[in-house]
């Protein structure tokens, strides 16, 4: 018994020396408070954009639809013309072949695109499939992603959304 | 005089305070993204309200954030994005290779090209890295935006 009381008081008497446990922790903390850098709240924009020798000029694509020999084209495309100012901001914008407006593009002016796309799009018997951006060399990333924006919004004859988006660098003089 | 020994014997209770450590610990530990060590914080993405949350699913993805310059800013260096492209897209072969799949030079490849370009960067450059990618077999690609104007406004 006696055995037994002394080993029990010796294990009460067992102190931990948490000073160089808590040493460790700050370290980790501050470790961990130094490198922390929360999440950007970023989005994205999917798009699947398909080879360079598969996109067709329009033009080229009109006359091969008008042609009854050659039979209907298996993608159609849909051209929009975005001319940019030397300032990085687009100096007009034309869909198809008219011309939609000129100057700086802003809120109405991004309504006005989506009301056309609406309206093309919702053209029977004409079903595009991809939309073919021919933009000129100095417009901003920024400018162009508004554009996509709206682009990405409009849906196919079949109800699915447009995500095959080309790209092409309008030849500016 | 006589309060000195009582003072050397005092020892603060460091349960409490290591058990607040630790949970801080924790706190940073689950919240802690390596992957964010490839974003340049850097570079102002254009706002673009309806673009859509970041899917976290496992795919290959392939980060690319280009400066005003039109070069790609790789863990805090400048790459010129040819040679760098044609070496990711060659690590992207292999990868499938060493999954059964044999894959051509030029052939479509599953991985996800991430776009972060500055808001002033002229399409002009953009386009060049676009290309590029189009030529090395990158098909599917995500343009990356902010979601609303840093510092809360929408």
């Amino acid at each position: 018994m006696r055995k037994r009381r002394k080993k029990k008081r010796a294990q009460e008497d067992v102190q931990l020396n948490l000073a160089a446990m808590l040493d460790m922790a700050f370290q980790l903390l501050a470790f961990f408070i130094l490198t922390f850098r929360p999440a950007p709240v970023e989005g994205q924009i999917n798009l699947n954009l398909p080879p360079p020798v598969a996109i067709r000029d329009m033009n080229a694509q009109q006359a091969q639809d008008d042609d009854p020999d050659v039979g209907p084209a298996s993608a159609h495309t849909l051209t929009i013309t975005i001319v940019s100012a030397g300032n990085g901001q687009v100096a007009s914008m034309t869909v198809g072949l008219a011309k939609l407006f000129d100057g700086p593009l802003d809120g109405s002016r991004l309504k006005m695109l989506d009301r056309r796309l609406k309206d093309v799009f919702a053209i029977e018997g004409k079903p595009f499939e991809q939309i073919l951006l021919r933009v000129g060399k100095s417009l901003n990333y920024g400018e162009l992603m508004k554009i996509i924006d709206v682009c990405t919004k409009q849906k196919m004859a079949d109800g699915k959304p447009v995500n095959k988006i080309s790209f092409i660098e309008l030849q500016e003089k | 005089m006589s309060s000195l020994p009582s003072a050397e014997q005092a020892e603060p209770n460091l349960t409490p305070i290591l058990d607040m450590v630790f949970q801080l610990i924790t706190f940073f530990m689950l919240v802690i993204n390596f992957q964010s060590a490839s974003l340049d914080m850097s570079l102002k993405l254009p706002v673009v309200g309806s673009a859509r949350p970041v899917d976290k699913g496992g795919e290959d993805l392939l980060v690319l954030n280009i400066n005003l310059k039109g070069k790609l800013m790789v863990y805090g260096g400048e790459k010129e994005p040819t040679s760098y492209l044609q070496h990711e897209a060659q690590a992207a072969r292999n990868r499938l290779e060493a999954g059964g799949k044999k894959v051509k030079q030029g052939d479509e490849l599953p991985t996800l090209v991430v776009i972060r370009a500055d808001h002033s960067t002229p399409f002009e450059l953009l386009n060049r890295v676009l290309t590029d990618c189009q030529t090395n077999g990158f098909r599917r690609f995500a343009l990356r935006a902010m979601t609303r104007v840093e510092g809360g406004k929408s």
